[in-house]
């Protein structure tokens, strides 16, 4: 007798935990995704993928602006007649009213707001070839040179920290490299041109005839 | 005897006995007209061409070869024909005068028909498929593949974000695409289309053209890309009755082509228009072939299986970004990890005002679009 309720109270532990594990099947422990994002990053530890080989080739430099650290391409080495004072020896009124002589940055068409707003000085320092200025006077180094841009585009300057505006150098691995604003945009003209679209699906026409 | 058969028949017994109560064409009961010794009147030959392949006449298709009267000597022969043939294919997978090439490409090609489903391989199976797959391709085209299996990486969710603000409807993420995913040529087949929709409409596909042919952006008009968005909760794949497509670890729906059968259930069952099928045999030239692969990804198709984007898994399970978000001129697309509270994706989905495609079926799809 004394048995026989032992057996029925183990088959009933059995049961109920059978009926325990059972009710979890084929269910998703999480109700959206973002409830799963935010369960599944709290013990995020990084990852084994980095991006470091793929940007190995790359100059970079890291800056840190607010909160976000991350790094961008160096500038310096990628303009072609750097340092500008190889030539812009002398102060830039000097060398513009030198008629008749030897023209340069002829191809040059500033397309940037409108004349009212700037010229080329309102970011070239013509003191200082070698680097830019802020509009208060300060010098501001080629190779940081989204702090000029930052100066009026604001909106565009936090979107771009976050990472919501503009491009990664390389992959989606840390360490973050992104590219800077003059890596897309010609400072001289940053707007994007419109032209044809680089592919057309001749069978979807087909298709839908 | 033969000398007045009105047909050749070839007697493969050998017996040259006039009483056998069977005749080489095979009927065992009725004249077939081989064992008269006289010449057969006119009206005994059609009766004995109707007793013989009467019956053939009205039956159609299958019947006609199966449901046949057959004594037991004919089936035997008939076996032997059928075996003879088989034999045939066999020695020259076994044989010892076939060259080591082509026996080597039958037993690829025979495992290959019997492996299992994907998803249910062990690592070393995966490599082994894949090492057939990459050999297949170096024996049919003497040209080497790089084939990955790489699995999905812990603490990985792939998620993906679209500005709608910046896209302008250049399209250079869908030859991107092509070009990486190693699409069929033949029926240009796009993983990505691009919405060129009307300011003040809102999302209104009726109206929306993604296959537009002229400058863009387009006064009044603004961009926004659609592909598979890779749900969390994907529909495509509780459909699928032989389970050939499921979601991965790092949230990749996936297909394995190799078990997929055609069905096409996923395609009805997507909401979002992100699944394609090859309705003939894909084709790419080969100097085009992306050899980067892997098995889930950008392989080469066959004729009547699914395919569809998978964030360029041959490229995101190696640490770089998809073709098409490299290839965007505009910034209109970010990718990344959703599980890094540090990466550039999470940044947007926190601080942007993001929305979802058809949010209110629950699919959760990985894929955000948002606004400057």
């Amino acid at each position: 007798m004394m048995n026989r309720h032992i057996l029925h109270t183990l088959g009933c532990i059995f049961l109920f935990l059978f009926a325990l594990s059972s009710c979890k099947h084929g269910e998703e422990e999480y109700h959206s995704i973002t409830d799963k994002i935010e369960a599944k990053s709290k013990n995020y530890h990084g990852v084994t993928i980095s991006s470091e080989p793929l940007i190995e080739g790359i100059k970079t430099i890291k800056i840190t602006e607010g909160e976000h650290t991350f790094l961008i391409p160096e500038r310096k080495s990628q303009i072609k007649q750097y340092a500008c004072t190889e030539c812009h020896s002398k102060p830039l009124q000097e060398m513009q009213s030198n008629d008749g002589a030897k023209k340069a940055h002829w191809d040059i068409k500033l397309a940037h707001a409108d004349l009212n707003t700037m010229n080329c000085i309102s970011c070239h320092d013509g003191d200082n070839m070698d680097n830019l200025k802020s509009l208060t006077g300060n010098t501001i180094n080629f190779n940081r040179s989204y702090k000029l841009c930052s100066q009026c585009h604001t909106n565009q300057f936090e979107d771009w920290k976050g990472g919501a505006h503009g491009k990664k150098v390389a992959g989606w691995a840390p360490p973050r490299a992104s590219m800077t604003c003059v890596n897309c945009h010609n400072p001289h003209q940053p707007a994007f041109e419109s032209r044809w679209p680089s592919v057309f699906n001749t069978q979807k026409v087909k298709e839908r005839e | 005897m033969s000398s007045n058969k009105k047909w050749f028949s070839l007697n493969l017994s050998n017996s040259k006995t006039a009483s056998t109560s069977t005749c080489g064409c095979g009927k065992s009961s009725g004249g077939c007209g081989s064992h008269s010794d006289h010449q057969m009147s006119d009206h005994d030959f059609d009766t004995a061409v109707d007793a013989a392949i009467g019956d053939e006449r009205k039956k159609d298709g299958f019947d006609q070869v199966f449901d046949v009267q057959m004594d037991r000597r004919t089936a035997f022969r008939k076996l032997t024909a059928s075996l003879l043939i088989g034999a045939g294919a066999v020695s020259s997978s076994c044989s010892v005068v076939a060259d080591d090439e082509a026996k080597e490409k039958a037993q690829i090609d025979w495992e290959e028909q019997f492996k299992g489903n994907y998803k249910l391989m062990n690592d070393d199976e995966k490599k082994a498929t894949v090492d057939r797959l990459v050999r297949s391709y170096q024996i049919r085209k003497g040209k080497t593949l790089n084939m990955s299996s790489k699995d999905a990486e812990k603490d990985v969710l792939f998620g993906y974000a679209f500005n709608i603000s910046k896209c302008q409807g250049y399209m250079d993420c869908v030859s991107a695409c092509v070009e990486e995913n190693n699409q069929d040529r033949n029926s240009e087949m796009q993983y990505i289309r691009i919405h060129e929709m009307k300011d003040g409409k809102g999302f209104n596909f009726n109206e929306a053209d993604d296959n537009y042919y002229h400058e863009v952006p387009a006064e009044g008009h603004f961009y926004m890309g659609t592909q598979c968005f890779h749900c969390d909760n994907p529909p495509c794949v509780d459909v699928c009755p032989v389970q050939a497509t499921w979601r991965e670890d790092d949230g990749l729906v996936v297909i394995d082509y190799d078990w997929c059968v055609g069905c096409r259930y996923c395609m009805a069952a997507c909401p979002y228009d992100g699944r394609r099928f090859n309705w003939s045999t894909p084709k790419v030239p080969e100097a085009e072939i992306n050899k980067n692969q892997h098995y889930l990804g950008n392989r080469m198709r066959k004729k009547g299986v699914m395919e569809k984007c998978t964030f360029c898994v041959q490229r995101s399970r190696a640490g770089k970004n998809p073709a098409c978000v490299e290839a965007c001129p505009t910034g209109a697309r970010i990718f990344g990890n959703l599980l890094d509270p540090d990466s550039t994706i999470r940044w947007v989905l926190e601080n942007k005002k993001v929305f979802r495609l058809k949010e209110d079926l629950g699919t959760e799809p990985k894929f955000w679009y948002f606004m400057d």
